[in-house]
C-alpha cells in the first residue's frame, strides 16, 4: 500500500461512501477468483442467486423484464469475451460476428427447416465455435493492434456477406418470425419466462467459466496474458491455447445469439456492426477485466444506460460516445476495481479523522 | 462474366479511389510516426472536412477558397481538441482502452455531425469544371487529377517535414524510442499533439477533395477510415510512401474486383486483402521502420 497523505482524503469523498459500500457488497474482489482455496459456492453467491430469482417478481414490469432479458444475453456474450479479453489478454473487435453467426443459425434452422429450438440452440453454439476455430487458427498468431485489426476485418467481412447473400440470410431486411424458445413442449413465450431461461443459461455458463479458469487451462490463459514469451518458454503452445480461448468465447457468443434470435424474433444485419463489438468490449472493461462477475455487472449497467438513452432519440449516440470516453478515462480498469480502491481510502479515513479530532479536543 | 473491355475504365476509377485511400492512409501514418497510436477516428476527420466545407459553402455562403481554408482550420482545431480530450487522458492506459477510446470518439464525431449538419449525403462542386477529359479511350474528371496531384504534393510536404526538419525528426524519435526522446528533452506530449493536428489537416484535405467525386454523409467516415488504415498496413506500417503505394494498390485491386465479383462484395475485398497481408507479411509491401522481421 502506498503511503497515504493527508491531501488524498477529501471531504466530498464522504458523499459517496454509501453507494461505495453497497457496491462493495455486490462487486466481489478479483482476488477471490485467483486464490487456490476451493470455495466454489459462497454465501454471497447465494445472495446473488436469490436476488436474481426474486428481481422480476418484485419489479413486475414488462419493460424491465425485456431490458433484463437483453442484459442477460449481453452478459453471456460479455462473459465469453472476458475469458478471451480479460483472462487471455487478447483483443477481439469482431465478436459481434460470432453473435451474428449464432443469431442467423437459429433463425435459419427454426424458420426454414422447422427444427426444434433446442437443436438450433446447440447448433448455433457449435457453428459459432467452429467459425471461431477456423478464424482463430490463422489470426491468433498476431498480437496487440494487429490482432484487433484482423478481428475487426473478419467482423466487417461477415457483415458484408450477411448483407449480400440474400437467399440464405434475407439480405438487409433479415429474417422474421423466429419462434420463441421451447423445450419439451414448454414454450418460453413471455419475457418473464425468457428472463429465467436467459439468466439460467448465464448461471450455467458462469459456473463453467469459474471451473475453467481454476483449471490448468485457466492458469495457462493468465500466464499468456502476463507474458506470451514467458508462457512459450515454459513449453506452452501459445497459439493453440489462445485459439481454444477464442473458441470458448465464440461458443458463448453463439449461445447468446441463439437466445437473442428467439427473444426478438428477428435477425437483421444492422445489429452486428462494429458499434456492437464496441458495446460488448465496453461491458467487459466497465465491469473490470479478469473478474467473472465484472462482465455481468457491466452488461446490466450498459444495457440500462442504452435503454435510458433511448428516450433522447437522435441525441443518444453523441451522449453515448461522451459517456463511453468518460468511463474509459475515469474507470479504465472497471468501475468495481476503481471504487474498491477508493473504498479502502475511505475506510482508513473516517477513524483517522476521528482520532485527529480527539487529539485536538 | 468478366468483361475485359471495362478494365481500363475500372483502372482509372481504381487509381482515383487509390488516391483517396492514400490520402486517408497518410493521416494514419502521420500519427503512427509520432506516437504508435492507431487513431480510428481518422475517417471522421475526412468526413468532417467534406461536411464542414459544404456547410460553410452552402449554409454560410462563403466563397469556395475561404470555405476550404476555414474548414481545414476547424478540422485541425478538432484534431487538437481530440488529442487533449481523448488521447491525452488515456495516454498511460493499455492498447485496448486507446482503441476503444478512439472508436468512442468516432461514434461521437459522426453522430454529432449528423445532428448538426443533417444526415443527407452532401456533394461539393468540383474544384475545376465538370468537363470530363478523354485520354486514350479512358474518361476521367478533372477532380481526379486534383486528388492525384494533392496526394503527391502532400507526400512531398510530409517527406520534407519528417526528413528535413527538426520537428519531424523529433516526432519520429518520440515514437521509435520514447525513453531516448525524453532524455533528449523532446516533449512527447507536444509531438503527439502536433501530429494529431497535422493528421486532422490531411484528413480534412482528403475529405474536401473527395466530396465532389463521392458523396459524403455523416456515417461515411468509419468505412473510409478503415480502408485508409488497410492501405497504411498494406503499403508498410509507418511509411509515408508506403501509405501512398498501399492506397493505390488497394484502390486498384478493389476497383478491378468489380469485374469479377458482385458489386455488393466490394467492401469485403479490402478486408480480405487485410487478412492476407497480416498473415503473410504484416510489415507491409515496403517494410516497416517500426517492426522487425518477427511476426507480430
Amino acid at each position: 500500500m502506498v503511503d497515504l497523505k493527508k491531501e488524498e482524503y477529501r471531504k466530498r469523498d464522504l458523499l459517496y461512501v454509501v453507494p461505495f459500500w453497497l457496491l462493495s457488497l455486490i462487486v466481489p474482489d478479483a482476488e477471490d477468483l485467483y486464490s487456490y482455496k476451493r470455495k466454489d459456492f459462497k454465501r454471497r453467491d447465494l445472495f446473488y442467486l436469490g436476488a436474481l430469482l426474486l428481481f422480476p417478481l418484485i419489479w413486475n414490469d414488462l419493460h424491465v423484464h425485456h431490458v433484463m432479458v437483453l442484459a442477460g444475453i449481453y452478459a453471456i456474450l460479455a462473459l465469453g469475451l472476458s475469458l478471451f479479453l480479460g483472462y487471455a489478454g487478447q483483443i477481439s473487435l469482431g465478436h459481434a460476428a460470432f453473435f451474428g453467426i449464432g443469431v442467423y443459425t437459429t433463425a435459419i434452422l427454426t424458420t426454414r427447416y422447422a427444427l426444434p429450438s433446442i437443436v438450433a440452440f446447440w447448433a448455433s453454439a457449435a457453428t459459432a465455435g467452429v467459425a471461431a476455430y477456423l478464424i482463430g487458427r490463422p489470426i491468433l498468431k498476431l498480437k496487440g493492434y494487429f490482432l484487433a485489426i484482423a478481428t475487426l476485418g473478419f467482423g466487417e467481412i461477415f457483415l458484408v456477406m450477411v448483407k449480400e447473400s440474400h437467399t440464405l440470410t434475407g439480405g438487409v431486411s433479415g429474417i422474421f418470425g423466429i419462434p420463441w424458445f421451447s423445450v419439451a413442449g414448454f414454450t418460453f413465450d413471455t419475457y418473464l419466462k425468457q428472463y429465467y431461461l436467459t439468466w439460467g443459461v448465464l448461471v450455467g455458463l458462469l459456473i463453467f467459466s469459474k471451473n475453467l479458469i481454476r483449471s490448468k487451462v485457466g492458469r495457462d490463459l493468465l500466464t499468456i496474458s502476463t507474458s506470451e514469451e514467458a508462457a512459450a518458454s515454459m513449453g506452452m503452445n501459445v497459439p493453440q491455447i489462445k485459439t481454444w480461448a477464442f473458441v470458448v468465447s465464440g461458443t458463448f457468443a453463439g449461445f447468446a445469439g441463439s437466445l437473442f434470435a428467439s427473444t426478438l424474433s428477428i435477425a437483421s444485419p444492422e445489429t452486428f456492426s462494429l458499434g456492437f463489438s464496441l458495446f460488448i468490449i465496453m461491458m467487459v472493461i466497465i465491469g473490470g477485466m479478469g473478474n467473472l462477475y465484472g462482465p455481468v455487472v457491466g452488461s446490466i449497467l450498459l444495457t440500462w444506460l442504452m435503454d435510458f438513452l433511448g428516450r433522447y432519440q437522435e441525441w443518444s449516440l453523441p451522449i453515448y460516445g461522451v459517456i463511453l470516453i468518460l468511463l474509459l478515462i475515469f474507470f479504465p480498469d472497471g468501475i468495481g476495481t476503481r471504487l474498491g480502491i477508493r473504498l479502502i481510502y475511505l475506510i482508513g479515513y473516517i477513524p483517522k479523522k476521528r482520532r485527529r479530532e480527539e487529539k485536538k479536543g | 462474366m468478366a468483361s475485359w473491355s471495362y478494365l481500363p475504365q475500372l483502372l482509372t476509377s481504381g487509381i482515383t479511389l487509390g488516391a483517396v485511400y492514400a490520402l486517408v492512409a497518410l493521416g494514419f501514418v502521420t500519427i503512427i510516426r509520432a506516437s504508435q497510436i492507431i487513431n480510428f477516428a481518422q475517417g471522421e476527420f475526412v468526413m468532417l472536412g467534406g461536411v464542414i466545407t459544404f456547410f460553410l459553402l452552402k449554409g454560410a455562403n462563403l466563397p469556395y477558397p475561404v470555405a476550404i481554408l476555414l474548414a481545414i482550420l476547424i478540422v485541425i482545431f478538432i484534431g487538437f481538441l481530440f488529442h487533449l480530450l481523448v488521447i491525452y487522458p488515456l495516454r498511460k492506459t493499455s492498447v485496448l482502452i486507446l482503441i476503444i477510446g478512439t472508436l468512442g470518439a468516432s461514434i461521437f464525431l459522426s453522430s454529432t455531425s449528423g445532428l448538426l449538419f443533417g444526415t443527407l449525403p452532401k456533394a461539393l462542386p468540383p474544384l475545376s469544371g465538370h468537363q470530363s477529359l478523354q485520354v486514350g479511350g479512358m474518361t476521367f474528371l478533372p477532380q481526379n487529377l486534383w486528388v492525384l496531384g494533392f496526394s503527391l504534393l502532400l507526400l512531398i510536404v510530409l517527406y520534407f517535414l519528417s526528413h528535413r526538419t527538426f520537428l519531424g525528426k523529433a516526432m519520429e524519435a518520440s515514437a521509435t524510442d520514447p525513453l531516448g526522446a525524453d532524455l533528449l528533452g523532446i516533449s512527447r506530449t507536444l509531438m503527439v499533439f502536433l501530429s494529431f493536428g497535422v493528421s486532422a489537416g490531411i484528413g480534412a484535405i482528403a475529405g474536401i477533395l473527395i466530396t465532389p467525386i463521392f458523396f459524403t454523409s455523416y456515417n461515411s467516415g468509419t468505412l473510409l477510415g478503415l480502408k485508409g488504415f488497410i492501405a497504411a498496413v498494406l503499403g508498410g506500417w509507418g511509411k509515408n510512401n508506403g501509405a501512398i503505394l498501399g492506397g493505390f494498390v488497394l484502390g486498384v485491386l478493389e476497383s478491378l474486383s468489380l469485374a469479377f465479383i458482385p458489386s455488393g462484395y466490394k467492401d469485403a475485398v479490402a478486408f480480405v486483402i487485410l487478412l492476407i497481408i497480416l498473415y503473410f507479411r504484416p510489415k507491409g509491401i515496403l517494410g516497416s521502420p517500426f517492426m522487425d522481421s518477427r511476426r507480430w
